[in-house]
């Protein structure tokens, strides 16, 4: 979130597009029902379910899966041919603003119509909702972004803001809403393929930096590696890992997976969950630590799983990173009850198992303190260093100080403080920034200019025009040595950046300066390491519109796509359609979480939604011949299947059937309750969702397409 | 002395179910009995609305009127609570009751109903204050402790509401009067939307 | 028990799922327009059914009447009685003179059986209906299931005796008579009454204790187990206490006539045999 749950109180109008906060994420429903009925904020949710949001909206859009990209073109192309754009703004902080446009221009409101199914006076009607109601928080979830052109869809997003000025404002910003209470902590350790910590990439300057911060030899790590250049080649995605294992695609490392730790993940949230059973049983090692079995421990038919009994959050403690970028501290309520471990004991004894705990441990001497202290020391980039675990305790002991508006405590120890010092937080005496990219406020006071990151100047491939991509003359935080843009902070310390500089001097010159170390720059519109530099509408991979894949045909198949091919142009047939006519998408429900180990073995919340369906709408159901409440196969096009009550509700239109993703322990209709360890089955089992969701992955993040596949219905 | 009520705004009830997982594990209500849930109309439909429904704690409450062993009582605070060393299990109060409040376990003999079960305001029960037996056969005495009933404790959009009457009716007196003075009041989309 | 104890629990379960798969039971209203009355109204109706018509008249009917017309019936019809033995008395028939065989063994098992197990109901339903007199709790509780138990022993002699007895229970024109000069109780004189096997006040008793107690059974069987919907239910508990205050009153006329009021009446239950003198009297149409 570039804004905070708190902040979007302060928003004129609201739209959501692909996000369903009442089940996904209920706690922020408090800010935004604030923001409805104190300010007479429109609420616009564009999605192709009416969904509980949909129910609190003002306006609900329903839309055709995976067609925001062309929705959010066609809202800018409204906005700019009626001149409701913010001129100003993009003037002086946006780049690449005339090559938006040139894409744009296509994207007429009859144009988007023909795509998406909303109607062009919607379309026009939403524009002008959001011209006249400025700020608006803008919000996406999963929605947004599980499609095979995920990355472009988000950034249209990014530019409706950019476009109405809404960025770096209170009420304004994009509003990414993270699941629980630690998921964007995990985004920013980057517990991901392509990533060290904080986003620092897998460079060997990268790599050096982290090892500088954890005091240990880089040769030394480069040496726990079979090949060097694999230590900059991102891993196998959190997607696709399973292909990795079942070597039946081209793979580019020397051997196949073989072992698997699964820590605190019921992997059917994956797509393709079948295939990722398939891998369960090839591994020759697959250690599962969660509080509850997940389904790998019904899935799997050789004995080469080991259960780690793990400690819920209520038994161990540290710091923890909310959606609203705010570090929290989170204490022990209890000890681990039973046999299990909290995660630090786990790991603890896997590293000394592994013999490299000297190393590990260097700066870690009190768990978790330590852990909070050393990722804060390299953390530069997004600005962890200022949190001190005794700072994140005196915010969390003086919850009753901070106002619920500002986030800003009022007097008391914290005084001035935004709470949980949202990052960056640049130094001990960094307030924390409330607003990213917000230019009414001093640096060191939490305000912030757009980052300087890709270079002081550009010329675009598509136009040929060359333009200064920092920010114009006079546009700067309040007190700023440079009046207007400027570039990133280097040889502060020699050979070092900002980023890199341990010592934190550059990062206190910068703030003493009144200048953000990072930069000044301009928002940009093209991003010229992207394969669509300024982001277009394409048809899933899957598409029900094969008229349309004509005219927006997907990527080009894409080669060593981390540790794999992928496949769009090869994978994107016309024909498809025919036989697999519905369009399959899912989501949450707001009684269980995730893959759902947990709540579904809650016996209160197991009684709330004790089955798994698919929610179809009735004339759709009519027509094809079955009843509410009568069992149905949906099968995919890669031939998986599964065995589902069908729920007849006019959430969903007559083309789309929405599955909740939460459900496990039966698998293409055969039940595996018995196979759970004695006494630890859940309460609820159910087919997963994701055994029928299909092919496709983000030509960038590589995460799944679960939001707009095709499928076909039969009656069971 | 406060008279306790709820209020549940259905314009902030977003259907989570939250007050009635806390109240369920708060007061270890078996699975089975609600003493609080949430009812939707028009799901999926336009004009969509949920409701948290519990035992209201009416004044005149028709349970008390036709319970035919007493069994249920109203404390000075307007708490409406059942002694389930006397409820019988008939029933009659789920008959009376225009909310469908009270609840009924499975009794041991001949599949009775076991003595009902219903809201108690996390309030306890006649048994005396903090006892092992309260806890055991009501749940929870918060109200003793001075806090407020779970679930409206609990709810994240402060839908719903528990509490003194004349401080629950200043909450929501607000809240109307702030969506009365624009477009969410009713009716005015209808009449003075500009198309 | 247990499916009709799901029941209870569906009906209180239909509204739990709202927003899962049992949620377009309650889409039937179509949108709700309008004040928030009339989304309250609907949503009450959801829950509670027609608790405005059948709530409501239950509340009042529970509570204001029906305990006291139970009151009423169990103090007035004794009352009665007790004036009516003071001044009129019992009638005395020549127990040692001719006796004439009435009853059949089958007869008598069949309505002992009935006997005892109607008595238990009618008097664990008044322990039921005067449940605070007691104080509640397990008297009250072991009363229901008493009163449960009762009732299913009662089905088979009630059965049987509605089959063994039906044809003379058929109301016959006499019966008008009989029931105009009220059996002859009013008179202490011995004159002959208009009766056949059974008089109009044991017809009418038979017809209430057999139509009638297989109506209270199966209301009955509905409110244990709220077997129904809640309107049916509350409709079923009105209609098993109203009928209830009849058999009651029926009863405890029985419990009089046969025990108090012709003496030795008793004895024809146990034996088989009534006086000739009686059965010419109270049974004058009776063809032996």
């Amino acid at each position: 979130m570039t804004n905070s749950l708190n902040d979007m109180r302060h928003a004129k109008s609201l739209i959501f597009i692909g996000s369903n906060a009442p089940e996904a994420h209920p706690i922020s429903m408090q800010h935004i029902l604030h923001a409805k009925e104190k300010n007479n904020a429109p609420i616009i949710v564009v999605d192709p379910r009416r969904t509980k949001l949909a129910a609190k909206a003002t306006d609900f859009v329903r839309i055709r899966p995976g067609t925001d990209a062309a929705f959010m073109l066609g809202l800018i192309n409204v906005i700019t041919t009626n001149g409701w754009e913010d001129k100003e703004f993009i003037r002086t902080r946006v780049s690449g603003y005339e090559e938006l446009l040139a894409v744009t221009k296509d994207y007429t409101p009859e144009a988007v119509e023909e795509i998406t199914g909303i109607s062009a006076e919607q379309t026009r009607h939403v524009a002008k909702v959001l011209a006249e109601n400025r700020p608006t928080s803008l919000t996406w979830c999963m929605g947004g972004t599980q499609h095979s052109i995920g990355s472009s869809i988000t950034r249209t997003f990014c530019l409706l803001q950019l476009v109405l000025g809404n960025m770096g404002k209170s009420g304004g910003g994009t509003n990414i809403f993270r699941g629980h209470d630690n998921v964007q902590g995990a985004t920013d350790m980057c517990v991901l393929a392509d990533n060290l910590p904080a986003y620092y990439g897998l460079a060997e300057g990268s790599w050096k930096h982290w090892c500088r911060v954890w005091d240990v030899d880089y040769e030394w790590i480069k040496s726990r590696f079979p090949k060097p250049e694999l230590m900059q080649l991102p891993g196998f995605s959190l997607a696709r890992w399973y292909e990795g294992v079942l070597g039946e695609e081209k793979l580019y490392q020397d051997t196949p997976l073989k072992a698997m730790i699964q820590w605190g993940c019921g992997a059917n949230s994956n797509s393709q969950y079948n295939r990722v059973v398939q891998a369960y049983n090839k591994l020759e090692l697959l250690v599962v630590v969660d509080p509850f079995p997940t389904m790998a421990a019904a899935a799997c038919d050789t004995d080469n799983i080991y259960l780690l009994p793990s400690a819920s959050q209520y038994e161990t403690s540290g710091s923890v990173t909310s959606t609203s970028r705010q570090i929290q501290w989170r204490h022990k309520v209890v000890d681990p009850v039973h046999n299990s471990k909290d995660d630090y004991q786990i790991m603890e004894l896997l590293v000394n198992k592994l013999g490299f705990a000297d190393k590990f441990y260097k700066n870690i001497k009190q768990v978790p303190e330590d852990l909070t202290r050393e990722l804060g020391r390299g953390a530069l980039t997004i600005g962890y260093n200022g949190q001190t675990p005794e700072r994140i305790k005196k915010h969390m002991e003086n919850w009753h100080t901070f106002d619920i508006d500002s986030l800003q405590a009022i007097g008391g120890p914290c005084d001035g403080d935004y709470y949980g010092m949202p990052w960056p937080c640049w130094t001990d005496e960094h307030p924390g920034t409330p607003i990213l990219y917000d230019i009414s406020k001093p640096v060191a006071k939490g305000g912030l200019p757009f980052r300087n990151r890709f270079g002081n100047e550009k010329t675009y491939d598509s136009s040929g025009r060359t333009e200064n991509q920092l920010a114009a003359k006079g546009v700067c935080n309040p007190g700023s040595e440079v009046e207007g843009g400027y570039s990133e902070f280097a040889e502060i310390v020699p050979g070092t950046n900002w980023k890199t500089d341990l010592s934190q001097k550059t990062l206190k010159v910068a703030i003493a300066r009144g200048m953000a170390p990072f930069g000044n720059a301009r928002a940009r519109c093209v991003v010229w390491n992207f394969p669509d530099q300024v982001p277009i509408h394409r048809e899933p991979l899957h598409s029900p519109r094969p008229d349309l894949i004509a005219k927006y045909p997907t990527y080009k198949d894409k080669q060593k796509h981390y540790r794999l091919d992928t496949r769009f142009e090869s994978e994107q047939n016309p024909e498809l359609v025919k036989e697999f006519p519905y369009v399959i998408t899912t989501g949450r429900m707001v009684e269980h979480m995730g893959a759902g180990a947990e709540t579904r073995s809650n016996q209160y919340l197991a009684e709330l939604q004790p089955e798994m369906y698919a929610e179809i709408n009735p004339r759709l159901g009519n027509n094809l011949g079955f009843r509410d409440g009568d069992m149905v196969w949906i099968e995919s096009p890669e031939g998986s299947k599964i065995k589902v009550k069908a729920f007849f509700t006019e959430r969903v239109d007559e083309k789309t059937i929405f599955l909740p993703y939460h459900f496990a322990g039966v698998l293409m209709g055969e039940s595996l309750i018995d196979k759970y360890p004695e006494g630890h089955a859940p309460y609820v089992v159910g087919e997963c969702g994701n055994v029928v969701t299909n092919y496709g992955y983000d030509i960038i993040t590589q995460i799944q397409a679960t939001k707009d596949g095709l499928c076909k219905v039969s009656k069971a | 002395m406060a008279r306790l009520k709820f209020l549940c705004d259905t314009e902030r009830c977003i259907d989570c179910s939250g007050c009635v997982v806390a109240c369920k594990e708060g007061n270890h209500v078996p699975v089975g009995v609600n003493r609080r849930r949430v009812i939707t109309l028009d799901s999926g439909k336009p004009g969509e609305k949920s409701i948290s429904v519990s035992c209201m704690h009416c004044a005149d409450a028709p349970c008390i009127a036709v319970c035919p062993v007493d069994a249920i009582y109203q404390r000075d605070d307007g708490v409406v609570l059942v002694n389930k060393k006397t409820c019988i299990g008939c029933g009659y109060c789920f008959m009376a009751c225009p909310f469908g409040a009270p609840q009924f376990p499975k009794g041991e003999v001949f599949g009775a109903r076991g003595a009902m079960d219903k809201c108690t305001f996390c309030a306890g029960g006649p048994e005396e204050t903090f006892s092992a037996e309260e806890k055991h056969l009501y749940g929870q005495n918060r109200i003793a402790e001075g806090k407020v009933p779970l679930c409206a404790g609990m709810c994240a959009t402060k839908a719903l509401l528990a509490g003194d009457a004349d401080v629950v009716a200043d909450v929501y007196r607000e809240r109307v009067f702030q969506r009365g003075s624009g477009s969410n009041a009713w009716g005015w989309s209808k009449a003075y939307d500009k198309k | 028990m247990q499916r009709r104890f799901s029941s209870v629990v569906l009906i209180a379960l239909t509204v739990l799922f709202a927003g899962s798969a049992f949620a377009g039971e309650l889409q039937a209203g179509g949108a709700v327009t309008g004040s928030s009355a009339d989304y309250y109204g609907q949503l009450i109706n959801v829950i509670t059914g027609n608790w405005q018509e059948y709530g409501q008249l239950f509340t009042l009917l529970q509570s204001q009447w029906f305990s006291k017309i139970f009151l009423v019936v169990i103090t007035a019809v004794p009352a009665v009685f007790l004036l009516h033995y003071l001044i009129i008395g019992a009638k005395h028939f020549d127990h040692d003179g001719e006796q004439i065989y009435f009853f059949s063994l089958f007869a008598r098992i069949v309505h002992f059986v009935a006997a005892i197990s109607f008595s238990l109901l009618v008097i664990t339903g008044l322990m039921i209906i005067f449940g605070s007199f007691f104080g509640g709790g397990m008297i009250i509780r072991t009363a229901r299931y008493v009163h449960l138990v009762s009732a299913m022993v009662f089905a088979l002699p009630g059965l049987l005796m509605f089959v063994m007895w039906l044809k003379e229970m058929l109301p016959q024109f006499h019966d008008i008579k009989w029931i105009f000069i009220l059996g002859g109780y009013l008179s202490k004189k011995k004159k002959p009454v208009p009766a056949a096997k059974f008089n109009a006040g044991q017809k009418m008793y038979f017809w209430f204790a057999t139509l009638g107690g297989g109506i209270m059974a199966y209301t009955g069987y509905i409110i244990w187990g709220f077997g129904a919907t809640v309107d049916t239910v509350r409709i079923y508990t009105m209609l098993h206490n109203a009928l209830g205050i009849g058999i009651v009153a029926f009863y405890l006329t029985h419990v009089y006539m046969s025990v108090f009021a012709i003496a030795g009446s008793l004895e024809s239950m146990k034996t088989g045999y009534k006086p000739k003198d009686e059965v010419d009297i109270l049974h004058s149409l009776y063809k032996y």
